[in-house]
Parts: structure tokens; sequence; C-alpha cells
């Protein structure tokens, strides 16, 4: 069911953490809230799952405001690891379970099932300050699943995993996704999850500065970056085309930064004339440039109402 | 509110498996087995050598004296043994000197002012059944109907009265001192709970799905239930002994000053217990928890000697009776005043009320501590951040 974010602002004393943050999850759209460290992201986690309470604005789940009873039945994986060291892997999962109203038998062997998924269905009886931090990572996800919920938010789920980790965790949270699950989660690292995510809402200073489908933020940004590798190297061709400024020179080519007007393949020609390409490609921008433009216009921006 | 107990219950269970799986619990539990058992049976093998009197007296002690008391000995659990001096003075310098507990010259009887006891007084009764009886044969008796004269013995006394002012006043200094120790340990061990909570952020996911009250009243009653449970091992051995041996005296106590002993411990315990959880959510590590339930724990004890100071001393006073409905010092007072027996039953009511009242109130300002400052990491944080205001971070 959708998950819609509206209008929310919250503030820490004269500090503001979030200024009118609107956006929607929609269920079987894997959506990532992206942004710097900072951004207000967790701040805004904590007030979705009502651990905190918003100043205004409101959060809606399948058109209505949110109850503590729906959110009862969410899964929640906050940003610092939340376990307790002295239980047992499976007793910490049940628990989890029974707390989100499970049944005892019913919570034990959905426990069961969910650390087989993990690969931690050895590590029943292990007490949790035996496990390796990525065993605890996915122990921690595990306790958030364990009631199949039908609303995911994990704050920062990425950070400080190894790449194994990160591919392992980007498929379980694809196959809920795929099951209708409506998943959100958090990431500072911008470019790790670009692939992953179908959706984003971009968060810079409590505001909203970005919002929609990957692939269309990117595509319709009007740039595009055309990487070349000349042999032998030289930049004198370039002089003819004024508009396409160079990104980065770097030992495997050139990026250059092609505006919406010039036909990137008129570009190629002309350093195909130059010499020999050994490589090129078209590439989007990346969501952090993406971001980085955002950033760069919504400062101006303020500036200019502050001005 | 079935789902709220439901959720209080899960936190509760959760904390006393911990608790009774963790080395500590064993430790502390065996410790005060140990020390329970320590303390009915050294009494108890110590006690096997019996009081010892010394009879002194110029040549043999007469037979029949000595046949006298030592019946008595028997009866009455001593052992007397005798030591001849030449001369009469001899016989008081032994007394006097502490050499004899009592002395019998030239009919009569020496005892000094400090020692001895009902020692004399059996020692005279000795003489005077002896001569009696030696006049009964004169007069003409047979040594049966003399023994039997002997064998009459006063009525049994059974005691009915009312149990002693000064036994109960026992229970109720008991039922301060118990609370105060317990809630010392107790109340570090709730703060240590919230604070592990709040470090490792288990705390927000319980947010999400329980409310703060849920949480603190889980944590309070799963620490107090483990409080209470080692309080009954530390008594269990006793009452097996009295059960068993029947050689240890406990004061007799009435079943009301027990019950109202146990009602003021579990509510003494739940007001200060909401107390230490509030403090223990303060912290930013957990190495700050007992210097953040330093406020609480210094409360606690001048509550205590409040009680013991002010209330053992002149129950019936003015400052008593206020020490004693004020609800912070209400739980370690009011038992000591009660059992003094000069408490009006409107002051008790009042006084539990209150106490109650304010647990609860203490409950619901705890959650909203918890609640706010859960979130704020990276400091110790201030009473005025949570309260009142908004939430800093």
């Amino acid at each position: 069911m959708r998950l819609e974010v509206r209008n929310v602002s919250h503030s820490f004393g004269n500090r503001v953490a979030l200024d009118g943050v609107s956006f929607d999850v929609l269920p079987g759209v894997l959506t990532g809230l992206l942004g710097p460290n900072g951004a207000g992201k967790s701040t805004l986690l904590r007030i979705m799952l009502g651990v905190l309470d918003q100043d205004r604005g409101e959060v809606r789940y399948d058109d209505r405001r949110v109850s503590a009873e729906d959110r009862r039945h969410w899964g929640y994986m906050p940003q610092e690891r939340g376990l307790y060291s002295g239980m047992s892997t499976g007793d910490q999962v049940v628990h989890f379970g029974r707390l989100h109203g499970l049944s005892r038998r019913d919570a034990a062997s959905r426990a069961r099932a969910l650390l087989a998924e993990l690969g931690l269905e050895d590590r029943w009886d292990d007490r949790t300050d035996k496990l390796s931090g990525g065993m605890q990572q996915r122990l921690q996800l595990a306790t958030a699943l364990v009631h199949d919920p039908a609303v995911i938010v994990l704050d920062e789920p990425f950070a400080g995993l190894d790449p194994v980790a990160v591919a392992s965790l980007s498929e379980t949270l694809r196959q809920r996704v795929r099951d209708g699950r409506t998943v959100l989660f958090s990431s500072h690292q911008l470019d790790l999850v670009q692939d992953l995510c179908e959706d984003i809402a971009m968060v810079d200073r409590g505001r909203t500065v970005m919002k929609g489908k990957v692939a269309t933020l990117r595509a319709s940004s009007g740039r595009r970056q055309l990487r070349l590798q000349v042999e032998p190297p030289n930049h004198e061709w370039l002089l003819a085309f004024p508009e396409v400024t160079v990104v980065g020179d770097e030992a495997d080519g050139l990026r250059l930064d092609v505006p919406d007007h010039i036909d990137p393949l008129e570009v190629l020609d002309a350093a195909r004339a130059t010499g020999r390409v050994v490589d090129f490609g078209l590439d989007l921008p990346t969501l952090s440039q993406l971001f980085l433009a955002a950033a760069a216009d919504q400062a101006v921006e303020g500036a200019g109402v502050r001005g | 509110m079935s789902t709220w107990w439901q959720g209080a219950a899960l936190v509760a269970e959760r904390g006393l498996v911990e608790n009774v799986r963790s080395r500590s619990f064993k430790v502390v539990t065996g410790l005060l087995l140990l020390l329970s058992a320590a303390a009915v049976t050294i009494p108890q093998l110590v006690g096997e050598d019996r009081t010892t009197y010394t009879l002194a007296t110029t040549g043999e002690a007469p037979a029949d004296v000595v046949a006298v008391l030592d019946a008595a000995g028997t009866a009455a659990d001593f052992t007397v043994t005798y030591v001849v001096r030449e001369d009469e003075a001899a016989v008081r310098t032994a007394v006097r000197d502490g050499d004899a507990t009592a002395g019998l010259a030239a009919g009569r009887l020496y005892t000094s002012a400090v020692n001895g006891g009902t020692f004399p007084v059996v020692v005279a009764q000795a003489v005077v059944t002896a001569e009696t009886s030696r006049l009964l044969e004169q007069a003409g008796l047979s040594p049966q109907q003399v023994a039997d004269l002997r064998s009459v013995r006063s009525p049994e006394q059974v005691i009915v009265g009312r149990v002693d002012d000064e036994e109960r006043a026992g229970v109720g200094l008991l039922v301060g001192v118990v609370l105060f120790l317990a809630l010392t340990f107790a109340g570090s061990a709730i703060a240590t709970t919230v604070a592990v909570e709040k470090s490792t952020r288990i705390s927000e996911v319980l947010l999400v799905v329980l409310r703060p009250s849920q949480v603190l009243v889980g944590t309070v009653v799963a620490v107090g239930t483990v409080t209470f449970v080692q309080l009954l091992v530390l008594v269990a051995p006793l009452v097996v002994a009295v059960q068993v041996t029947d050689s240890i005296g406990l004061p007799p106590v009435a079943g009301g000053d027990l019950t109202l002993a146990v009602a003021w411990f579990v509510l003494g315990f739940a007001l200060y217990a909401f107390l230490f959880a509030a403090a223990g959510a303060l912290v930013d590590k957990i190495t700050e928890v007992s210097s953040a339930i330093l406020p609480v724990t210094i409360t606690l004890f001048a509550g205590y000697m409040l009680a013991v100071t002010v209330v053992a001393s002149d129950p019936g006073g003015g400052w008593s009776a206020a020490v004693s409905i004020f609800p912070l010092t209400a739980p370690m007072a009011m038992p000591i005043r009660w059992a003094a027996g000069q408490v009006p039953v409107w002051q008790l009511v009042v006084a539990i009320a209150l106490t109650a009242a304010a647990a609860a109130l203490v409950a619901s300002i705890a959650s909203a501590i918890y609640r706010r400052a859960l979130l704020i990491t990276g400091h110790r944080v201030k009473l005025r951040e949570v309260v009142g205001g908004r939430a800093g971070s």
C-alpha cells in the first residue's frame, strides 16, 4: 500500500531538520531516500515510524493518516545496529516477531525460514556478540523482516558493508519488492545505490531537492557525458566545440560534458578524425552528479530568496 | 487494553529470561543462598556449647542440691560445675572475681551484680527444695511421697496477648532496610538495562512497536521479579529451618503486618524503579549509569535516613506523620510508624493512595523522558532538555 510523506517539517530547537518534505513510496517500487550526512534522512524516517513527532505535515498510509497500529506491523531497521548482545540469534528473531504480534510458534517457524534465507541457519543458538559484523547486520535485518511486514523501512542499511554483503542485501530487498512490499531505505552513498532503486527522493538540508524515477531523472537531466579514449592523446580538436567541457582527463581517457543541443556523434567523429578511438561510451550523469547540480541550484535559489 | 499488557509482558519475559540466564544472576543468587544457609546453620553449630554456670561452696556441695540443680540444667539447657573453697571468705572472693557464678556458704547465697542471670534464683530454689524435702521426710512422709511433691509443676504458660510492639516495629524497620538495599541493587540494574537499550538503539525499534510505558513497566517488572526471587532465596533457608528444627526463635508477627510490609515494598519499589529507569535514559554511554542514577540514589538514601531517624525516634510526632505520608519517604517510614501502633487508619490509606498515585505519575513522566532522551545521543542528556520544552538533538 502507498506510503505518503506530506509536507513534513521538524525542528530541534532553532535548528530546522526538515522543511516541508514530501514524497511517495509505492508498493513494488524500491525507493531510496538519498542525501548527504545530516540532510535529515534519519529524522524523517523516525517521524515516519512514529519514534519522533513532526511539527507540521503528515505521514499517510493506505490513503489515511498512519496509525500506531499500522506501524506495529511495519519492519524498521535503525541506522545503528540494535541487538541484544547476550541473547541467542534465534531467540532474538523470535522475540521481535512476537513483539510484532506473531504467536510464539509462528515467530519460531518464520525465524527459521528467514535465518536460512540470510545464511544464518546454523547460528540459531549462538550469542549475538559472537557473530561477525556482517552476520550481525543480517541478523538485524532478520529482526526487521520476521513478521513479513508490508512496509519495510531501513536507515542506511548499506553503510559499512563489503561488496558481497551489498549484493546480498540488495537481492533480499529486491525479492521483497517483487512480492509487492513497500520498501524504503536511506543512503548517503548515492552512486552505490543508483542501480538498485527505481524511485528516489533526494533531500538536502531538510528539503526535497529531487524526486521521481531514477531512469527518468538521469535521462532528462539535459546532461550527458561522452567517454573517449583517443590515441595519441590530444585536446586540440576540442576547440571546435566551445560548449563541450572537459569534466575529467585521466589515464582511461576524457570525460566530456555534452549539452543537449550538440549531437555526441559529431564530437565522436571529430575525435576519430584526429586519431584512433580505443574506447568510447555515452553515460548519463550519476546520482551524485545530479545531486551536486541540484544542491547548487537550490543554494543559488536560497541565496536569491535571502538576498 | 489487553495488547498493552501483552507488550509489557513480552518485554518483561525477555528481561526475565536474559536476567536469569546471566552469569551475574547465578553468582549473586548462589552467594545469597550460601549467606542465608550460613546465617541459619552457623549459630546452630556455635550454639552447641551450652551455657555453663559455676557454683562455689565450702566443702562438697550438698548432694540433694546438686541433684535438683542437674535436673534443672537438663530441663533448661545449662550445665553446672562445682568448685570447693576453704571458707566463706574464699567463696565470697570467688564470686566477686568472677571465678564462680554464685556461692553457697553458711546459709548465705553470694551473687555478683552483673553475672549469672537467673542462676542464683535457681540455686536458691534448689536449696529451698532440698531443705523442704528433708523437713518433709523428717515429718514422716515416705521418699515416694516427697518425690511426688517435688514433681508438682506450675501450669504451662501460654502467651495469648497482642504481638509485642517491639517485634512489630522490627518488621517495620525490616521493610525499610530491605527496600533500601533491594532498590540500591535493582535500581542500578534497571538503569543499566535502559541505558544498554538506548546505546544499542534497540529502544528505537521497540518504540515503533511499543509505547514507552510498556517498555518501562516491562523492564521494571522483570528486574523487580528477579529481586523478589533473590529475596525469597535469602529467606528460604530460614523458613525451612524454622519448619524443620523449631530451634530458631522468630518473633511472632501478625499476618496483617506482613501483608502490609509486602504491599509497601511493592509500592516503594515501583516508585523508585521508574525514577531509576528515567535516569538510565539520560546517559550517553553505559559507563555514565552510576553517575546518572546518583540523584535518585541520594533521594532514596535520604528517604531511608529520614524514616529511621525521625520516625523511629518519635513515631507519634508531627514530622513523623509528614514523613510517613510523603510518597518518597512513605514506603520506608509508614511501616515503622504503623508497627509502632500510632497511625490512624485514614493516614495509612492516604499514604498508600498518594504513593500509588506518585508511582503512576513518575511512570508517566519517566515514559516521556525515555521517549525524548532516547533520540538524543552524543552527550549526556540534561533533564531540562527533555522536560517541558521540545526535545533537542
